[in-house]
């Protein structure tokens, strides 16, 4: 949907949120709104 | 009429019930067809409704009980693997969790008539906490809906189902042959669909390395998370900057965001 419209640049996360977690990068919180 | 409505008069109720089966535990072997020619067959009298109604009911809630234990057991876990192996995995647990957030429970009943969600809906309702007599309640709604629906579509066009029958009696076991052709195709095309879609996400994807990268070269891409907001409720951690963006979210957000901007898309 991105691409249609007009972005260019649009990658996935490969292993998404997981993986991240997993390489030991550092995370925030969301705040309970959002 | 025919060697082939005898056999499949003499099987339909275990046919039914082995094909529902067979599709609710995810493989794409779809009963719909079957279903249309055991409508058919009620129809003429060779088989009864209530109990092809029954032996429906019976194997789908038999696969979808299991589905939901796992999802009350596995959480997300289960989902994360039954969506591996659909056609959209990136997109297929935010997009699922969408629909159940969105209607709830009565998403169930709409699941069996849309490929794929069927399997998925079930584990969904267990790893979202659903209770199980509302989860049964729903699930046999929807099957009844599902299979009543299949069933009177060949109870109403059984004429046409029979001379397709009597085409195919005609042409002896090379209608089998032609029956499993098609249904090893369908299975290939499937098959094939996948193997490409995943071969183009390979290449479009960023790693986890190349996103630090670009951070810690100081490049400042859009990191957005799009995990349904059950899913960001039950898990709140987030990569640092990340903003959300539903569907419905789109045009009130994408005017902040420059076109030229490299974005990240991260699910779970």
């Amino acid at each position: 949907m991105l691409i249609e419209r007009g972005y260019k640049k649009v990658r996935p996360l490969a292993g998404g949120l997981d993986a991240w977690i997993d390489a030991g990068y550092e995370v925030e919180v969301f705040e309970k709104a959002s | 009429m025919s060697k082939l409505v005898a056999y499949v008069t003499q099987y339909g109720m275990a046919l039914v019930f082995a094909n529902v089966l067979v599709e609710q535990i995810g493989i794409p072997i779809p009963a719909l067809p079957t279903l249309i020619v055991a409508g058919a067959l009620a129809r003429d009298g060779k088989l009864s409704l209530s109990g092809l109604i029954f032996a429906a009911a019976v194997a789908s809630l038999a696969a979808d009980s299991i589905w939901y234990a796992l999802g009350r057991r596995y959480g997300n876990r289960v989902l994360k693997t039954l969506c591996r192996v659909s056609l959209s995995p990136d997109s297929c647990v935010r997009h699922t969790e969408s629909i159940f957030e969105r209607w709830g429970m009565a998403s169930l009943v709409a699941s069996k008539f849309i490929t794929g969600f069927s399997t998925v809906a079930p584990p969904l309702a267990g790893a979202m906490g659903a209770g199980l007599p509302s989860f049964l309640f729903y699930d046999l709604l929807g099957t009844v809906l599902w299979a009543g629906g299949g069933l009177l579509i060949g109870f109403i066009f059984h004429r046409a189902i029979d001379d397709v029958l009597s085409f195919l009696e005609g042409m002896g076991t090379g209608a089998l042959y032609l029956l499993g052709a098609g249904l090893l195709l369908f299975v290939l095309y499937k098959w094939w669909q996948r193997r490409r879609f995943y071969k183009a996400l390979r290449m479009a994807r960023i790693t986890v390395e190349q996103l630090r990268a670009l951070f810690e070269k100081g490049e400042k891409p859009v990191v957005v998370d799009v995990r349904a907001a059950g899913e960001r409720l039950r898990d709140p951690r987030r990569i640092p900057g990340a903003t959300t963006m539903d569907v419905t979210e789109l045009d009130a957000k994408l005017p902040g965001i420059s076109p030229e901007v490299e974005v990240v898309l991260y699910c779970t």
